[in-house]
Formats: C-alpha cells, structure tokens, sequence
C-alpha cells in the first residue's frame, strides 16, 4: 500500500484532535491515515529540512514523503546537492526533520531527541559508509561487536553474535585483523558485518562501493542482493545508475523534492 | 542499575584498549601527573620528616628543662631588646637560690655562653660558642663523653684550663684526628691555654647547622675571664616532664621574690622558657614556607592536570572520527561522555600511584641524603592518588563533554 498525504492535513493533525482520526481521503481516493502508526517498515510524511545560512534559510528538503515496506530493496539516487545525502541522514536517524514526520517499525523518530536516536540507530538502522568507518585500532572482531557494546549485550553473547555475522561475510580468518590490514573489499564487508549484527530493520548503505574498484564492487553488491534475498531491508543511496539499477525499487531525488519513484524489477 | 555497572565495566574496558593503543599521549599524560603527584608526596614526607627532627631534637634535652635568664631566646624588636638588657643579671646567687628552694625541681646547672676564637697551633677557628658550664650541665644537657672525661669537681672549683670540646673543633682544628689523640692536647681560647681533657660524643646537625662546634670549660673559669660582666643563664630539670608547671612556677616565685617584684609588676625581671618557645618558633617560622613548598607542589599537580586536560582534548579531536562512527552505531551520550571521562580518571589516578611511589622513592632519598627520619604517610599517598583523581575527573569532564555532544554527521565527516 502506497500513501501519499496532503500537505496541511498533516502537520495539524498532531496538534489538533477537531476532526476524527484515522479518516480522510486523497485527491486520488486512496484513504489517508494521519496519526495511527503506519504499517510500512519505514514512513516519511512530509519531511523538510531547512538550513539557516545567515538570514536565508535553504531548504534541503520539501516535503518529501515514501513509504518503505520490510524487504524492500530500495536505492535513492540523485546528483549531488539533490538532498540525497541530508534524506539518507534522516533515514539513518543521524538527524531530525525540520518538519514532517517520520517512523522506523512503528516509532516516531521526528520527536526523538539525542539519547532515543541513539538507541533508533543501535536497534534499528544498519550503516554502511562509503569510507567504511570503521575503528582503525580495533580487530574487526571489536568492530563487529560494537553496536552489541551499545546494546548493552554481554560479552561472551556479543562475541557469538559478532562471529557469527563475521563468518556470514565470509571473513573469519581475518577475524583479529585490524583495517589497516584488510583490503578494501575485506573492509566493507567488516563494515556489513558490523551493520547487521544487531539485526536492525533496514541496512542503510551510503555510496558503498565509491571507494572500490569495479571488481570488489560487484562482489560488495553480490553480497548485498544475497542478504536482501535473506529478507534484509535494504536501502542504497548513490549516485551511480549501475549500482541503483541493482535495487528493485529506485527513488529519483532532485531539488530536495521526489522526481521519481519507480519499481524496476 | 546492573546495566549502568555494567556499561561503565565497559566504558573502562574500551578506555584501556583506547589507552594501550595511544602510547605515547598516554605515556606524556602520566609523566604530567607522576610529577605533580610526586612533588606533593615528595615534600609533605619531607616536612614530616623534618618536623619529627626538629621535635625529637629539642625532646632529646626535653621537655623536662627550662631556663632561666636575663633576656629571652628570641627578642623581636629593638625595644624589647633595650628593655631586656635594663634588667639586674641572673647570677650564680639566683642559681644557688633556685637549688635550694624549689622542691619541684630536681637539678639545675649554670650557663655561660660567649663566641671565641679558638685555636691550635696554626689552625684556628673564630666565632666558635663556648660555654663555662657547671658539671651538672653534661648530665641536664644529656652530653655524653667519647673520650678522655670531663673535669674534676675540684678543677672546676679552681677555676682550671681545661674543657671538653665538641667534635667539630676536632675537625677544624686537628685535621680530624681520633678523639683519644686529642685529649691532652691544648687549644687556645681567647688567648689562653685550656688542656682537653675530653671529647664530647658526635650530635650531628640540625638545619644544616652543627651541634658539635663548642668548648664547655668550668664555669668558674669562665667567671675567671669574664668576670661579672655578663649574665649567667640556670637551667633547671625536673624529674618528670609532668612536674615542669610546678617547678616553673616555684621558681619564677623564688625569682620575683629576689627581684623585688609584687603582684602589680607585669614583667617578671628575668625570662623563664621551656623548649616549647624553640618548637613553636619553629612552628610559626616554618608554617609559611611549608604553606608555600606545598603551594608550589599543588601548582605542579594542576600544572599536570591541564596537562590531562590538553591531551584529552587533542584526544577529543583526533578521535571526532571515532566518536561519529560509535555514535552511528548507537552510543549515546553518556556512553561517549564516560568512555571519555573513565579514560581520564584512569591515567590520573594511575599517574597518581606511580606518583606516589616516585613521591616516597624521592623523600627516601632527600631523607637518606639529608638524615631525616622517613615517614611515609598512608594520608599523603590517599591525597595524592585522590586529588589526582579529582584533577582528573576536572580536567577530563570539559573533553568528555564536547566530545559527547558531537553531531554525528559533523564527526563522520571528519577524516
């Protein structure tokens, strides 16, 4: 089920209770839901995000709605400066709408403050960077474990867990290895290893094989397609036409605003 | 609660390895703290040490002795001084007065002190104390011979040339001969010829200062060169340091009787002093500096704290990446701002026992070099570990909480 939302409805609709909830139609006749919990796995309703530059303000999104359904394997693609990137934050929940709304697996992330973040991205989102991001001084083994640290898991767990997500990737030899000793490739795959070791709802991937070269980034998204067909959430934001080309679904960005929204597979 | 205990159990494991994987910062951290931490212990062991001479020092004549004399030990103006010289002399009268009618006390002896030069064949010394003494003054001031004996009763009643001289004079003026080779060797004091007959028995120093550089000859003998002319002062011992207000009091009655005083005069005429004015004149002439060395020492441990504080903040900077990467991955900000704050405390308070056995390794030095006795204090080791630790937790909590507040996005970008 795809929503799409009216504008002002929306933002009153949290803050005022005259009309009866749960109800209202669209321009299309499709029902509208405003304040119950939406059933997709991710749901964005009319996000801004507006930066002050001095006295103008810049606006990096305008409203930008879509629905994520769990299983999904979605890539957001634009040029830079489309607010791809500022769209992929908020996903990740590194940062809050200016306004709209916006839930992971039933929870309002919009209202969250810090600290609730925090725990979102711990429990729920999965990165992977494109520079990898990963603890330069730590094995891959801690780097694995850490979002486990985070959850407050105790060690002798946090270590099964965190080999277990290693040896799905593959690398249980270069378990004790630190960054500085694994390639490229190696790299990324500890970094997937370490997103999904918590089993967070969606594996959200910025540009992740920008750093690789062709080779390694088809077997990063072999890997990728591997753990959607596991029933992984995925959601790639890119740049690159052949990388989004191996989503199902492609969300065009341009201008801070959804060009495009269409299923390709 | 079980989860905070255990968050900061791994707070301080991720601290450590943070630790272990910088060694260097973490090394110059330490040597910031070691240095403070060490001072601190280093001198408060001293002061102790040096108190416990001072004090055990002036115990050893003890507090089983007081003086009487014309002026105080210490004089602190000018009109003080010229009041004290119109008063009538102490003499050997006053003395004999004081023997005989105190019950209190159990023996006095008589004191004269002038400076000398002294010298043997071509070998001199100036300005050397020397003292006509009664014989009982060896037994009140606890002198003990090495060699040779101290004088007759009867040399001492005729008046003779003969003394017993402090190992100092030995070294001045003998090149340092064995103390039985200088007994019955003549040395001249202000021009006249005094025979040792004994060597007194090495006390050492105090402040620097010699106790061995004397001559005790016979109070007669002195009365002999010197006349009347100078104002004797008696020492008195009581049996039991428990008896000394007694005592005190009998004589300082026996004296104002002598001098004519009633109850209306203020001033006694005459000085009455235990060994507490030299212990609290050194109370009052050390407090100062002692605050001040102190001072000093704490400077360097705050020195060593935004040394900390500094390197926690480069840390803080350098690791912004670090920081971005466990913010994404669901560390809040307590668990940055402990990680960060558990690390500071940590190098402190380890920088702080290194410091304190540094601290205990220098004072047994300075104390081994200097002759006091060591005492290591359990307080000063507790100080020092703990204020290190608060200069820690200081200086650690600014670092710690900018590095908690760090926009993540902002921290991921940072290469």
């Amino acid at each position: 089920m795809r929503m799409l939302i009216e504008t002002e409805t929306m933002t009153e609709a949290t803050a005022t209770l005259d009309r009866p909830l749960n109800e209202g139609v669209l321009a299309n006749g499709e029902l509208l839901v405003r304040d119950a919990v939406p059933a997709a796995l991710i749901s964005m309703r009319e996000i801004w995000k507006t930066y002050q530059m001095g006295s103008e303000e810049v606006h990096a999104l305008h409203g930008v709605s879509f629905d994520v359904q769990k299983g999904e394997y979605v890539a957001i693609i634009g040029p830079s400066g489309s607010g791809k990137s500022t769209l992929m934050n908020l996903i990740g929940c590194l940062d809050t709408p200016s306004q709209g709304q916006y839930w992971i697996n039933g929870k309002l992330v919009s209202a969250m403050d810090d600290d609730e973040l925090a725990r979102i991205r711990n429990k729920e989102v999965g990165f992977v960077f494109q520079t990898f991001n990963l603890l330069a001084r730590a094995s891959s083994l801690h780097n694995v474990e850490l979002p486990l640290i985070y959850a407050g898991m105790g060690s002798a767990e946090r270590h099964e867990k965190a080999k277990l997500a290693i040896a799905a990737v593959d690398l249980t030899d270069r378990m004790m290895h630190k960054p500085n000793e694994l390639s490229g490739g190696q790299r990324q795959r500890v970094a997937i290893a370490r997103a999904l070791v918590n089993h967070p709802s969606i594996l959200l991937a910025d540009e992740p094989t920008g750093a690789l070269d062709s080779t390694t980034s088809s077997d990063i998204m072999n890997l990728f397609e591997k753990l959607h067909a596991e029933g992984n959430t995925i959601i790639v934001v890119t740049h690159e036409a052949d990388i989004a080309a191996r989503a199902h679904r492609v969300i065009s960005i341009r201008d801070g605003m959804i060009e495009k929204d269409e299923r390709i597979r | 609660m079980r989860l905070h205990l255990y968050s900061t159990w791994e707070s301080f494991r991720v601290a450590v390895a943070s630790l272990r994987s910088n060694k260097l910062r973490t090394a110059l951290t330490l040597v910031g703290i070691v240095v403070g931490v060490s001072a601190v212990i280093a001198v408060v062991t001293i002061i102790k040490g040096l108190d416990q001479t001072v004090a055990s020092t002036f115990s050893s004549q003890g507090s089983t002795v007081f003086t009487v004399a014309k002026r105080p030990l210490i004089i602190t103006s000018r009109e003080d001084f010229i009041k004290f010289n119109r008063r009538k002399d102490v003499t050997a009268e006053d003395a004999d007065a004081i023997a005989r009618l105190c019950p209190a006390c159990w023996r006095s002896g008589i004191a004269a002190n002038a400076r000398e030069l002294v010298k043997h064949a071509d070998q001199k010394s100036e300005e050397v104390p020397v003292r006509g003494v009664t014989l009982s003054m060896f037994d009140i001031e606890d002198v003990s011979i090495d060699a040779g004996r101290i004088w007759s009763e009867s040399e001492g009643e005729a008046g003779d040339e003969v003394c017993v001289v402090g190992t100092d004079i030995l070294e001045n003026l003998f090149g340092n001969a064995p103390p039985d080779q200088v007994v019955g060797k003549e040395i001249r004091l202000a021009g006249r010829p005094f025979q040792i007959v004994g060597v007194a028995e090495k006390q050492g120093k105090i402040f620097g200062f010699s106790r061995d550089n004397f001559v005790f000859f016979p109070y007669s003998t002195y009365q002999k060169m010197y006349g009347a002319r100078d104002s004797i002062t008696i020492h008195i011992q009581v049996p039991v340091a428990a008896r000394l207000e007694e005592a005190q009091d009998q004589v300082r009655a026996i004296m104002r009787n002598r001098r004519g005083k009633t109850f209306a005069d203020e001033d006694d005429g005459f000085a009455l002093e235990s060994q507490d004015v030299f212990l609290n004149l050194y109370g009052q002439a050390t407090s100062n500096i002692y605050i001040v060395t102190i001072g000093v020492a704490a400077i360097s441990l705050v020195v060593g704290g935004i040394v900390v504080m500094n390197i926690m903040l480069v840390s803080v900077t350098e690791r912004t990446k670090e920081i971005g990467i466990r913010k994404a991955v669901g560390a809040r900000r307590v668990d940055i701002l402990r990680q960060f704050l558990i690390e500071a405390v940590l190098v402190t308070a380890i920088g702080g026992a290194i410091g304190v056995i540094a601290g205990f390794a220098l004072a047994y030095l300075l104390s081994f070099l200097m002759g006091f006795p060591l005492l290591l204090s359990i307080n000063s080791a507790v100080l020092g570990v703990g204020v290190s630790s608060v200069v820690g937790i200081i200086s650690g909590l600014w670092p710690a909480w900018r590095a908690a507040r760090l926009d993540p996005i902002e921290a991921l970008r940072k290469e």
